[in-house]
């Protein structure tokens, strides 16, 4: 009897640590937090993965597992993000089709918006003496996670804060193009699908879908261009400036 | 289920071709970045997407909120790290994405309106 006991301490000491622990904790909370956002019927501002990172986080603070520990285990599903990454190429290349289309507004958009979207936040931030680590971090806000995850690395800034940064982000650019384009009078959902895309992300894409199959393409479109032109354009000149 | 694994071997692929470029030509990019541009540029001169690389990218892109999520968690255990930053943080972000909000939607709006009224203003 004594041995069983031994062996649940020895347990429990070691299971913490396996990567199955970080594993199925990281599944069940992704889930949880699906089913909790129907259930709150699906509030714009709260998207699941936020209601799920909550939980997962309350999860690792009531067990004895370290953030350190955890991330370690959890290690093979963040490395799923680099072929991830690479399987973007796919929904680029069916967008073409838009490019071909309505190439001249798209391409005299895209860079100062782009630009923008990353350079208000990091002027603002800047003029409010944010010190670098914190810039660098906010400075990938509008573009979507796994290519906003390679270039905070670039920078130096920190992943998690970017995290952060993204959700609010995605949040934020939601509202406001919603309410702007009302105050504007837009109705083009070419127009209003582009600017979700660009500004708001994965998270603008989900809304832009929700007006139409235009405006999700739109989207997806201008995620997507977002994405790889601040990929190129923002490590560059984070390296003349700093 | 085989189609899947033959296209998750196409995604690696192109992960190990970014990650040779990256360092071959020390680009400051992610080795995942630069194999997305190669795949689409693959795509673009091929012109046509195999079964295969559907398949296999279809789940891992819908995945990729369960992926991000141990990157998110994070923030929770940092958070003292940037405690006297949050104000900033904030403002920044909310008065930042409404300002590129505006600036998008007012450009793509002017472009996009056909130019061809233009000769009666």
């Amino acid at each position: 009897m004594s041995e069983l006991l031994l062996r649940l301490e020895s347990l429990a000491h070691t299971l913490p640590q396996r990567p199955e622990t970080a594993i199925v904790l990281t599944l069940a909370a992704y889930f949880a937090g699906l089913r909790l956002f129907n259930w709150l019927r699906s509030p714009a501002w709260c998207p699941p993965i936020l209601l799920a990172a909550c939980l997962l986080a309350g999860l690792l603070a009531l067990l004895p597992l370290g953030y350190t520990e955890y991330h370690r285990g959890v290690g093979w599903l963040t490395w799923l993000l680099g072929p991830a990454t690479v399987a973007l190429g796919v929904p680029l290349y069916q967008q073409v089709h838009h490019i071909r289309t309505l190439w001249k507004p798209i391409v005299l958009t895209l860079p100062p918006a782009a630009i923008l979207a990353a350079g208000y936040a990091v002027g603002i931030a800047w003029l409010l003496d944010a010190p670098p680590t914190v810039l660098a971090s906010l400075a990938p806000k509008s573009v979507t996670a796994p290519i906003a995850m390679g270039i905070v690395e670039e920078l130096r800034g920190s992943v998690p804060l970017l995290m952060g940064a993204l959700l609010i982000t995605g949040v934020m650019a939601t509202l406001s193009i919603t309410l702007l384009a009302r105050w504007g009078n837009i109705h083009d959902p070419r127009v209003i699908g582009f600017a979700l895309g660009v500004n708001g992300h994965a998270i603008g894409t989900v809304r832009a879908f929700d007006i139409g199959p235009t405006a999700g393409a739109f989207a997806s479109l201008g995620m997507s261009l977002t994405g790889v032109f601040t990929a190129l354009w923002l490590p560059m000149m984070w390296y003349f400036v700093g | 289920m085989l189609s899947i694994l033959r296209g998750f071997l196409i995604l690696t692929a192109f992960l190990m071709l970014g990650d040779i470029t990256v360092e071959l030509f020390a680009l400051p990019l992610s080795s995942g970045v630069a194999g997305m541009l190669l795949l689409t540029l693959w795509l673009l001169l091929r012109r046509r997407l195999s079964h295969d690389l559907g398949a296999a990218s279809q789940p891992l892109i819908g995945m990729l909120a369960l992926l991000i999520m141990p990157g998110v968690v994070g923030i929770f255990f940092q958070a003292d790290e940037f405690s006297g930053q949050w104000l900033t943080i904030f403002i920044a972000l909310i008065l930042g994405t409404l300002l590129s909000s505006l600036t998008t939607l007012w450009l793509m709006q002017r472009l996009v309106a056909s130019p061809r009224e233009r000769p009666h203003e």
